[in-house]
Parts: structure tokens; sequence; C-alpha cells
């Protein structure tokens, strides 16, 4: 129960909350550039999609199966030249951001060569963007993302296990996706504008993206509140005995009129 | 090889001509991301800074060594390489900085900047040449984070660097120091430069 | 014989570079990891334990402590809390004075906030008995609103209280006991600082008594 919490509330942030495209800025790139169509923008939406899953299954996988210290691979190859305690100590994270950027490009390699093969027609229209979404930050901010909850976190208890990076992917390209359909569908309309010169593509593209953003932010908070509402069960439940909930201490100051700060 | 740009052109070019933000258009995700205070902003200049010039350089080193199929793999490890070396020491010594720009100094693996300069200049011409490339776009892409970071900063908390510059009496406009501010900066500042280039090729609005 | 050749030049040959170059550049990685993972290790663990003077004695003892150049001994605990099934884990640091008696506690713990994780420590003195206050190490709120729970005038609000009952966020204090006023606009930022010290309190409260005659356990 608690875990579907977790992953419902991480859905939630990646995909609407914190967007990546308009809270943490990444994959803007294709967001400016591709977006003049709705369907175009719905398929390059989808291969991001795809591809950022897979790189983060890829990610998660190698970071704990390799890379941080005590990992299983990298203290059994370690256990031949050394104690088995001093395997245990290798700590191979410096090496995180070369494997992830090859895990990128590997996946857009696997996901050209399936849309190639399988969906011809889309292969032919895409051209040129497939290869080019090696270089888009959201993929490589979702890998980082994982890294950053699963190497050195204190908490042995918070270290994300392969249901939360994975759904941290995938809804963070569906969050991808809204967005830059979104926008798409907006500059559809603002090509019939009377958009100034100087302003014509990139710069109304941003400033529009701008307000969108402005619109986005109304959902902070939101996951916060959720969260206390999906556990209030549990809370109440603890150990704390004979204690005024601090609910109940709000209600009364409302009741006796207090509130209006 | 006679007509390619000697070195100082590829310097000159890069401040304004050709700035990575402005006119290419390349490397907007820290653009935006970290121009909300004027010291993040320089930081990041200057860690783009080091990796460029020192891909740039190993790049133009191996240049005849370079084959077409592998050179973008060859491009990705050195700027991975260059980064990640940015990255610890900037968590060695600046470590909150280096908190504040969080997972903005690793993207710059994926900065199309750098790919770009490697693939039009270095691959193909002498290390001097592709450090003075190198530094031009350096300076052009610190120029545009600092215009961008100086009206963020001013119009958001009333300062530069932390230090209060506006009276105290104004309102802070909380949403440029946000995403939205960023976007809507940007791209009135990109509108502001398009006008400027236009006015100057003497063309009308 | 010709078409191995051409193999070995299309793959094989044109690997070497590349494999050259992930050697050099994976040892000279290694080597910056051996200079620098230490320091910044270190940076991390200062960041927290510097403020544990502060928050267990205040700024103006913490400082005189610091002049007369003598230090609080810090031990580090890991204390879980099993709760219906969810265990939660908290960094206990022990501060002790160079005589050996322990000047207090401090729980780093961490939570979700308005706009995203709140990471706090809150110190109590010796007993568990009384809070001795607050200092927020990371937050993510609202610039201007939700970010003011950093300030000095807010935090002290925590400083000094007992822990027998439970801080309660208001809008208009009057003058209850372990009252917290909301900061205006930021009552859910007020909100979370004001549970996730609760939560800590109340958890590691009792557990105080019983580390306090016991050897520090080593962090887990």
């Amino acid at each position: 129960m608690n875990y579907l919490v977790d992953i419902i509330l991480i859905a939630l942030s990646a995909a609407v909350i914190n967007n990546f495209v308009l809270y943490y800025f990444v994959g803007i790139c294709p967001f400016i550039g591709v977006s003049r169509r709705v369907d175009m923008a719905f398929g390059m939406g989808c291969a991001v999609t795809f591809v950022i899953s897979i790189a983060a299954f890829l990610s998660w996988t190698i970071t704990t199966m390799v890379l941080i210290p005590g990992a299983p691979l990298s203290s059994f190859v370690g256990g031949f030249f050394m104690s088995k305690e001093a395997a245990a100590t290798i700590d191979l994270t410096v090496l995180s951001y070369i494997v992830y950027i090859f895990s990128i490009a590997s996946s857009v390699q696997f996901v050209e060569m399936y849309v190639r093969k399988f969906f011809p027609a889309l292969y032919k229209s895409f051209g040129v963007f497939l290869p080019l979404i090696t270089t888009n930050c959201a993929i490589l901010f979702a890998c980082l993302t994982i890294m950053n909850n699963v190497v050195g976190v204190e908490n042995p208890a918070d270290v994300w296990d392969l249901g939360r990076s994975l759904i941290l992917a995938l809804f963070g390209g569906i969050g991808f996706t809204i967005a830059i359909v979104i926008m798409s569908g907006i500059r559809e309309d603002l090509d019939l504008c009377d958009v100034p010169e100087p302003f014509k593509g990139a710069a109304i593209t941003l400033v529009v993206g701008g307000i969108l953003a402005l619109a986005f932010m109304g959902f902070t908070g939101v996951d916060s509140g959720l969260k206390k509402a999906m556990t209030k069960t549990q809370e109440t439940a603890i150990v704390i005995s004979a204690q005024p909930s601090l609910h109940t201490a709000m209600v009364e100051e409302f009741n006796r009129g207090g509130m209006g700060k | 090889m006679a007509d390619q740009p000697t070195a100082s052109e590829r310097f000159l070019q890069g401040i304004l001509p050709e700035n990575p933000v402005y006119r290419q258009l390349l490397g907007l995700c820290p653009t935006l991301a970290v121009t909300n205070g004027m010291q993040p902003a320089i930081t990041m200049a200057v860690s783009v800074a080091f990796v460029l010039v020192c891909a740039n350089l190993v790049i133009s080193l191996i240049r005849n060594l370079l084959k077409p199929h592998l050179r973008i793999v060859i491009f990705t490890l050195t700027i991975a390489t260059f980064v990640t070396i940015a990255d610890k020491v900037l968590a060695a010594y600046l470590y909150q900085m280096s908190k504040t720009l969080g997972p903005y100094i690793p993207l710059i693996i994926v900065n199309c900047i750098i790919i770009c300069r490697c693939e039009v200049c270095a691959s193909k011409q002498s290390p001097f040449i592709a450090v003075s490339d190198a530094l031009g776009q350096s300076i052009g892409f610190g120029l545009a984070l600092s215009s961008i970071a100086a009206v963020r900063e001013i119009l958001g908390t009333g300062g530069l660097f932390g230090v209060q510059l506006l009276p105290a009496a104004w309102p802070d406009w909380v949403i440029m120091v946000l995403p939205p501010g960023a976007f809507i900066t940007l791209g009135l500042l990109l509108g502001f430069v398009n006008w400027l280039s236009m006015r100057k090729k003497g063309g009308r609005i | 014989m010709p078409d191995m050749k051409s193999i070995f030049e299309t793959n094989l040959g044109q690997a070497w570079l590349v494999l050259l170059l992930a050697i050099i550049f994976g040892s000279s990685l290694a080597g910056v990891q051996a200079a620098l993972g230490p320091k910044i290790e270190e940076n991390k663990l200062k960041e927290t334990l510097e403020k544990v003077p502060i928050v267990i004695l205040g700024q103006t003892a913490a400082d005189e402590l610091k002049s007369k150049d003598q230090h609080l001994t810090i031990t580090p605990n890991t204390v879980s809390v099993a709760r219906q099934g969810v265990t939660k884990f908290y960094t206990l640091y022990r501060a002790d004075f160079a005589d050996g008696t322990t000047a207090g506690w401090v729980a780093k713990t961490k939570g979700q906030g308005y706009a995203d994780r709140i990471e706090l420590l809150v110190g109590m003195d010796q007993d568990g008995g009384r809070v001795t206050g607050l200092f927020i190490l990371d937050q993510k709120e609202t610039p201007g609103l939700g970010n003011k729970i950093v300030e000095d005038a807010w935090r002290a609000q925590y400083s000094d209280k007992s822990t027998s009952t439970p801080f309660t966020v208001v809008k208009l204090p009057r003058g209850g006991e372990n009252e917290i006023d909301a900061i205006s606009g930021a009552t859910i930022s007020s909100d979370a600082v004001t549970n996730l010290v609760n939560q800590a309190v109340s958890d590691l409260k009792h557990r105080v008594a019983e580390l306090k005659t016991s050897e520090p356990e080593g962090a887990n």
C-alpha cells in the first residue's frame, strides 16, 4: 500500500507537477524545434518515452549491479584480485556519466532498428530526429535522477528499486509528450497569427512556453497534499497518545474565527 | 583547406555573430535552468568553458586518427570524461554551488554546443584554432548566460550576486526566478537580439 | 584472406582508438576520484556536523565554544523506527562535551515539503525533554514565501521548547504552548517543517534515553 502511494506520487510528480520540460528545463531543444505539428510532436514524444524507459532500465541495472560499492558484479570480479572486504568497497560511480551516455546511445540505436523494421513509414517521416534523441537532455536527466536516488543515499530504506526508477522514466516521458503536444497545438494556431518579425520562430515559442509553465505551476503542492491525504490513515495510528492532532487545533482556531492572515 | 576560418576569426565569431545561445539556439537547457542568479550562471559558463576547451584540444590533437563511423563515440567519450572531472572538482571545492547547480553540470555532456564545435571545428582544424574557437564560443555562452541571469536576478530579487541593488521598496518579481520567468526572459531577449540584427542589416521590422 | 583483412580494417582496426581512449580516460577518472573523493565526502559530512553545536547550544554558545577552541565530540547513530510495517531510519547524532557529558542530540530527517523535499536537523537536550533548535539543510520552497523557513527568526520558535507537547501551526498565535506562527502565504511549508519536527521528536525522544547510557551504536 505504501509502495503504491509512493509510485503514484512519483508518477504524478514526474508527469505533471515537476514536468521535465516546464519545470526542470530538460528536453527544450525538441520542444522548440519539433513542435510545429501535433502528429509529429506526438510521435516524437512517444519515441522519447520509449527511449527513456529503456535507458532508465539500463542505468538502474548497471548502477546497482556494477557501479556502487558492494555491487554484485564488481565485488565478484574484484574478489579474484583482492580480499572480499576490499572488493566490497570498489566504487565505480565515477564512471556513471560515461556509462549512462553510452546506454542512452545504445537505447536509441535499438529503438531506431525497431522502428525501421516494424514501422517503416514512421521511420521515414522521422528522418534525422531519431538519432538526435541521444542529445535530448530529458533522458540523461532521468538517468541522473535515478542515480541520485540510488547512490550515496544515507537511508537504506530510501534507495530506489527498479519499479520506482521505471515509473519515473515512463511518466517523465509522458510529461514530456504532454508538454510537447500542447505546445504544438498552440503553435499550429500561432502560425495563423500576426507575430512580429523579430519574434517569429524560437522567441515567441519560448514566451508561450513560459505562459504554459506558469499554468503548470498551479500543480505545485498537489503531491504533498495527496501524500497527506493518502497516508493519513497510517499517521494517526502512531504511538502518541492523548495529544491533540494538528488538524484539531487548526479547526478549533477556525471555529473561533481566528483565520484571516 | 585554404578557405577555413582562421583562429582569430573563429574566436570573434563565437562571441556575438555565432553566439551559441542567441544565434545558434544551442544549449538552451542550462541557459534556462541556472540563470536564476549571477553566481550559478557564471559557474556554469566557466564549467562549460573548461569542458569545451579541453574537449576541443583533445579532439583536435587526434583528428587525423578519427574514422567516420566512430567519431561520435569518441566525441562523447571525451566530453563525458571532462564533464566528470569538472563535476568532481566543483563538488570538492565549491560544494554549495555544486548543490545549487545539481544535475545541470552532468547535463553538459548532452549540451549541443560542445558536440557541435567538435564536429564543425575541432575535428578539422589544428589545436590552436580549435582552442580559439572554444574560447570564443565560451565567451559568447558566458555573455548570453550573464545577460539572462542579470535580468532575472535584478527583477526577481532586487540585486546581483546577492548584493541588494534596488531600493528595498521594490516588490520582488518572484516569478522571474521561477521556471516561467526563465522562458519568458529568454524569449523576450531573443526577440530583442533578432530585432537588433535586423536593424543592423537595414531591413524593415 | 582479403575478406578477413577488410573486416579487421573496418571493425577492430577502428576500435583500437576507442579502446585506448577508454583506458586513458578511465585511469584519469580513477585518479580524479582517488584525489577528490575523500574531499567530497568530507564536504558532505561537514555540512551537517558544523551545524550540530549551533542546533544544540544556540549560535552564541556555539561561537563561544569555538572561540575557546573547544569542540563537541559527535557520534552518529542510525535509529530505525518501525511503524505498521514501514521502517524509517534516522541519523541521530550525539554531541558530547570534552569532559564526556552529553550536550545534546541532533536528528537529521527528510520529508516532503510544498515544492520538493525538505531536509532538516532538529536538536534535543541530553534527556530528550526539550527541543533545542532547528536548522534547514536543504529546501526548494518558493523564494520569498516558503523560503522563509530558513530565516533565523522563524526557526527560533522551535528553540527551547518542551517535547511533551507536539508543535502546532497556527495563523494567529494565542500564546499556547508550542505554537508555531505560520509564515503568511506559506502555510504548507510551515506545516511540513512542523510535521517533520514532531515526527522526529516523537519517534526519538524515548530512544534518546536508551542510547544515553549505552555505548553509541556505529552507523549501520
